[in-house]
């Protein structure tokens, strides 16, 4: 009890400290905010319509074909209509001047529709969409075989159920083997508004769905979450000046010869070091949802148990750097030195998932890279609570790793 | 000597390979003011740190008031208070920050906390400053605040470590004026400088250390006494005596 007493006194102290120092202040709060906001501001821009990501779409096969129905389900016909990022989708009426385009390279790529794409489809065999494209645009590569593989995916459905409903009256003997073709003829006729009657509306449903990088990302979603691992990471770094200062100053020592055992003090100093971390997270998130309508994804429990999870580590972190080093401009350099080498490391700067796989490997040396997956898997591909336990446990490791030196090796000046 | 308050018998400290503190003993007396004297490095304020609990002896036994610093340290802490050499101050509090909180670290409730800081304050006649930040006051103001932190808790033993470094000539005698207060009203002090004149004001004995040892023990008086006329010889004519160097060495 006296134990904690004394923990919550140490905390409090440090906290009347930290908030006395107007420098300090604005370094861990304002300074932050004023950075999330440029930055914010800054990233709305991309995706806008000046930069709009075009995807092209042809077809080879013959005006009454399936794709041409596609085509026109999914071309864009209103562009001042598009969303802030949005893809325009064009639709290429010349298949054979499209891929001259492509290899001169005035298009970055397109879908192509085969020939035998209908019939394909109806018969139920296999059948493939081009992709042709220009690799100097790895984006808009990307987002092709995003936008090929939806359509694929839902023309494959299409595919199935065709084939059941023709399985079906067979069993039943409403048609006799052999005349399957006919059937499937039949429907084909009917699905392309062939069949005597004039075509009504498509009658073929498409659904578009959220693949790949196309959607229109709020920029918040990967800004914040990396500035805020950047600065908690950073605001604990300092936490190792301002201790290494009381060591040097005596007043650690000051504190054991009261009542304070040593056990009571790494606890007050961690503390104060994670209650400015909660009070950083708190700002940014509030800041995020209330300002920049962040959406927090399908789990926001997870993403503030990361947030927490990054503020342990970041406050072991800051406890641990203050037991190697032995004055405060070495403290504080130290801190500044780790801060920016592990944050564009990490992706605090930067998606991590842009980035050479080589480059995400050695990332995940540093605790930054672990919580920056976890926030991008969370907020930017919808992931759920279980997608993201590696990445909690592995902030965990770093936080008892941190902590474990920072116990070990923590001394007063007496020591 | 009044009866034994403090009891070192036989201490030793090393620090890496070298012998802070070989071999010290000595006791202090109920309501004394013990000067421990000698020159920077002498072993001085390693001494206070294992009499405060601060470090462990690496052989060696402390008691205060019968309790042992090895095995009642939190016993030894809520009767002792500790002024460091060092302005151990957080200086971007005020004045009064600085004493609530070592006051309610040394277990005191609001209330007692309160009233014992502007007690202490007034004492050193600081009540007028009480709400301005440390940073902005003078060494002397200083050091007045660092020795009221270690009045918080009305500690029955009192460790002053060259309480008097680098201040005003005002501020020494106020606090001289305020040890010989505590005296007064029973505290024990033990007291720690190179400033010779002042342990031959203050002090009821001294002890000189030199190299980690203590080299003589025994009242100003008596240690003048040795080298010849006391009203004429001074503590330092002991010390040069006594170690063959000066105190400022």
């Amino acid at each position: 009890m006296k134990q904690l007493r004394n923990i919550w006194l140490l905390m409090g102290k440090d906290l009347k400290i930290f908030t006395a120092d107007r420098a300090a202040l604005f370094f861990s709060i304002l300074f932050p905010f004023l950075f999330v906001t440029l930055f914010n501001f800054v990233m709305t821009g991309v995706g806008s319509e000046d930069s709009r990501l075009q995807l092209n779409l042809a077809t080879r096969e013959p005006p009454t074909g399936i794709s041409y129905q596609i085509i026109a389900a999914l071309e864009t016909v209103d562009e001042s209509a598009l969303k802030p990022g949005e893809p325009q989708i064009v639709w290429l009426k010349d298949y054979e001047q499209a891929k001259k385009d492509v290899e001169d390279r005035k298009l970055t790529g397109f879908i192509a529709f085969p020939e035998n794409f209908s019939e394909a489809v109806l018969m139920g065999y296999g059948t493939e969409l081009e992709v042709i494209y220009n690799p100097s645009n790895p984006q808009a590569t990307a987002a092709l075989e995003g936008m090929a593989q939806g359509i694929a995916s839902g023309v494959g459905t299409q595919q199935v159920v065709n084939n059941t409903v023709i399985g079906l009256l067979v069993e039943k003997e409403l048609y006799q083997p052999g005349t399957a073709g006919d059937l499937a003829q039949s429907i084909r006729a009917m699905l392309t508004g062939q069949a005597g009657n004039a075509p009504e509306s498509s009658r073929i449903s498409f659904t578009t769905e959220k693949v790949g990088e196309v959607e229109a990302i709020n920029p918040a979603n990967f800004v914040i979450p990396g500035y805020l691992v950047m600065f908690v990471f950073m605001t604990a770094s300092f936490a190792a000046q301002q201790i290494t200062k009381e060591r040097l100053n005596h007043t650690l020592e000051r504190l054991l010869s009261g009542s304070a055992s040593r056990s009571a003090i790494l606890g007050g100093v961690y503390a104060s070091t994670a209650v400015k971390g909660v009070i950083q997270i708190a700002i940014f998130w509030g800041i995020g949802i209330l300002v920049f309508k962040m959406d927090l994804g399908i789990a926001p429990a997870a993403v503030f148990i990361i947030s927490l999870l990054m503020m342990l580590m970041a406050s072991a972190f800051g406890v641990m750097l203050s037991t190697f080093v032995k004055t405060e401009r070495s403290a504080s350099s130290i801190g500044v030195l780790a801060s920016l080498i592990m944050a564009p490391l990490g992706g605090c700067w930067w998606p991590l998932f842009i980035t050479p796989k080589w480059m995400q490997s050695i990332a995940k040396i540093t605790p930054h890279a672990w919580a920056n997956t976890g926030f991008n898997k969370l907020l930017i591909f919808g992931a759920d609570f279980n997608a993201v336990i590696p990445e909690m446990l592995a902030l965990i490791a770093f936080a008892v790793v941190f902590g474990a030196i920072a116990i070990l090796k923590f001394r007063t000046d007496a020591d | 000597m009044a009866e034994a308050f403090l009891v070192a018998k036989d201490l030793h400290k090393s620090f890496n390979d070298h012998k802070a503190v070989n071999g010290v003993s000595f006791t202090i007396g109920k309501n004394e003011i013990f000067g421990l004297l000698g020159p920077n490095g002498a072993g001085k304020t390693t001494t206070i740190r294992m009499l405060s609990t601060v470090l462990e002896p690496d052989v060696g036994e402390v008691t205060i008031s019968g309790f042992s610093t090895r095995q009642q340290p939190d016993k030894v802490r809520s009767i002792i208070g500790v002024c460091p050499q060092e302005l151990a101050l957080y200086e971007e509090l005020t004045a009064l920050d600085n004493l609530t909180f070592f006051g309610r670290l040394v277990g005191l409730n609001s209330r007692e906390t309160r009233a014992q800081s502007m007690a202490n304050l007034a004492l050193m006649e600081l009540e007028q400053r009480a709400k301005g930040k440390v940073s902005k006051f003078s060494g002397g103001m200083k050091r007045r605040v660092n020795l009221a932190i270690a009045l918080m808790g009305h500690p029955k033993l009192l460790f002053l470590d060259e309480p008097t470094v680098g201040i005003d000539p005002q501020s020494r005698n106020k606090i001289f004026e305020t040890i010989q207060g505590l005296r007064t009203n029973g505290m024990t002090v033990l007291y720690t400088t190179h400033y010779m004149e002042e342990a031959d004001r203050l002090c009821d004995r001294v002890a000189i250390m030199d190299g980690g040892k203590i080299v003589a023990i025994d009242t100003p008086r008596a240690l003048k006494a040795k080298l010849g006329d006391p009203d004429k010889t001074t503590l330092e004519d002991v010390f040069l005596k006594l170690t063959g160097r000066s105190l400022r060495d």
